[in-house]
This record gives C-alpha cells, sequence and structure tokens, in this order.
C-alpha cells in the first residue's frame, strides 16, 4: 500500500499550535480522531516509546511511532510546525516536520514497518522538507506523497 | 476505534500495560523492528528493554489485588492479557462474544473477561 492511500486531509495539520514535545505530541494524536480516554492511552505510549530515545531523525523531522490497543487499523497524521520545536532529535536541531503513526497490536497486512521504513525514506530525501515547507493546503501534502511514490 | 470514553480505570492500567509489553516483546524478538529502531531511530535496544521492563514491573505493581490476580493467572498461558472485541467477536481467540457481556452501557465501565479464553477484554469499534 503506497503512503498517499494511508493519510485523509483530516489528519493534515500545516499549523500545528503547540510549543512543547508533550502538547505536539497531543496535537498530532487529536488529528487521529478517538475519544478522551484512547488519546489519554496513546499518548502514554507514544511518550514512552520517546523515553527511551527521541523520534527525531534530524534535518528538522519527527517520526513518533508505537504499536497500542486503542486502534483497530494501522493509523497515521502529519503536523507541520512553522519555526520547528525542540524534540530532542538526533541532530539537536528544531523538528518542523511531524509523522505519526500508530499500529494496532495484530495487523492482519503487517503495515506497520513497511510503511515506518517508507517514511523515514521519504523523510531522508533532501528534497522532501523544503517541498513540506511550500506546502498550502493538506491535499498539497497528498499530492507530495503520490509524487514521491511513483517515481 | 474506541467509540466511549468512560473505561475501568484497571482496564486503562492494563491496556497501558499491554501496550508497553508489546514495545519490549518486539524490541527482543522482532528483528525487523530492531533493525528499524536502530538504523532510523539509533535506539540503545538493551538499554530500551531494561527500561520497558522497569516500567511494566511498576505498572503491574499498581493493580488492585483482583485483577493482578486475574492478570497473572492470564499471563503464563497468553501473549496478550488485554485484547479488542471487535463486532462481538474476541480478537485473543476469535470466539463470538455474548451479547450480555458487549452490549450493555457497563460494558466499557467494568472490567470483563472473555469467557472463552479468559483475557480482558475491551470493546472496539
Amino acid at each position: 500500500m503506497e503512503l498517499r492511500e494511508l493519510f485523509t486531509v483530516d489528519a493534515v495539520k500545516l499549523e500545528l499550535e503547540a510549543d512543547s514535545k508533550d502538547d505536539i505530541l497531543k496535537e498530532l494524536i487529536e488529528l487521529l480522531g478517538l475519544d478522551e480516554k484512547s488519546d489519554t492511552i496513546l499518548f502514554k505510549t507514544l511518550k514512552r516509546r520517546e523515553n527511551l530515545g527521541s523520534t527525531g531523525i534530524g534535518k528538522g523531522i519527527a517520526i513518533p511511532h508505537c504499536r497500542s490497543l486503542v486502534v483497530n487499523k494501522l493509523c497515521l497524521a502529519y503536523g507541520r510546525k512553522p519555526g520547528g520545536t525542540d524534540f530532542s532529535s538526533i541532530d539537536d536541531a528544531p523538528v518542523h516536520h511531524f509523522f505519526l503513526i500508530v499500529a494496532p497490536p495484530l495487523e492482519v497486512s503487517n503495515q506497520y514497518l513497511p510503511i515506518l521504513g517508507k517514511i523515514a525514506q521519504f523523510a531522508k530525501d533532501p528534497e522532501i522538507p523544503g517541498r513540506l515547507e511550500s506546502i498550502s493546503e493538506p491535499e498539497e501534502f497528498l499530492d507530495l506523497l503520490k509524487e514521491k511514490s511513483t517515481r | 476505534m474506541m467509540t466511549a470514553s468512560r473505561l475501568h480505570p484497571q482496564l486503562v492500567l492494563l491496556m497501558e500495560l499491554q501496550d508497553l509489553r508489546s514495545q519490549h516483546r518486539e524490541l527482543g524478538e522482532e528483528e525487523a523492528v530492531r533493525e528499524v529502531e536502530e538504523t532510523h531511530f539509533q535506539i540503545d535496544l538493551e538499554k530500551a528493554r531494561i527500561e520497558l521492563a522497569e516500567k511494566i514491573e511498576e505498572l503491574e505493581a499498581a493493580l488492585d489485588s483482583s485483577a493482578r490476580r486475574r492478570y497473572e493467572q492470564i499471563r503464563p498461558h497468553r501473549d496478550r492479557v488485554v485484547v479488542p472485541v471487535i463486532n462481538g467477536v474476541c480478537y485473543g481467540c476469535f470466539v463470538s462474544i455474548p451479547t450480555a457481556t458487549v452490549g450493555d452501557e457497563g460494558a466499557r465501565e467494568e472490567l470483563r473477561g472473555c469467557e472463552n479464553c479468559g483475557r480482558f477484554i475491551y470493546i472496539l469499534s
């Protein structure tokens, strides 16, 4: 499955408002449209993953990810923070682009790891940070995913 | 997705515990996960597993005596102690759950188990 098929417009936010790492995670979780209790459980799981080592992979990009019981299918969201924020990234640089990936504990299609790998590859394309900065509508983000997956 | 925000507090704890156990197991046993976490995220796998194990112990200790007793009965026999019920089916043993167990308003507020496999269940739509 291509990345484009896994994102929806509702799960893309180009102006994240939060300023701290925790609040960014919460804002990203909200994009998944779960209920309040699920949001709380998911936040704790993501936070515990972050405590093992930041998912900020450098060059302004972070990929918070985990498996959690609160979802029944692979869920993805993208958030952009104008100006960036400290996310304890590998290169210590502020993070501007956040890709959230949450998978259920058991997946028949087993997409979680391949998708995590694809996002990491997508994010490491030197052209991507600049292209993401220039996006003005969520649909353009989806178009970019489609464009890159067809190359 | 889960449709109700009211969940038994012990069930919330059990779900957090299950998520941690999934992370701990994957970082130890799943070669593909280990590779991704090391390559892309530069995680110290062994340190991470130790930290997770400590957190798991901490959460286990926070279970009340009744939930903990059931948890300890199930855990030696089942990889997953807590499982979702989706469309009336237990996703631990894939047996249908009686409507009376999952259909009423209290289903999410009480700590309930699958009558077939014994795992703790929560309702996911």
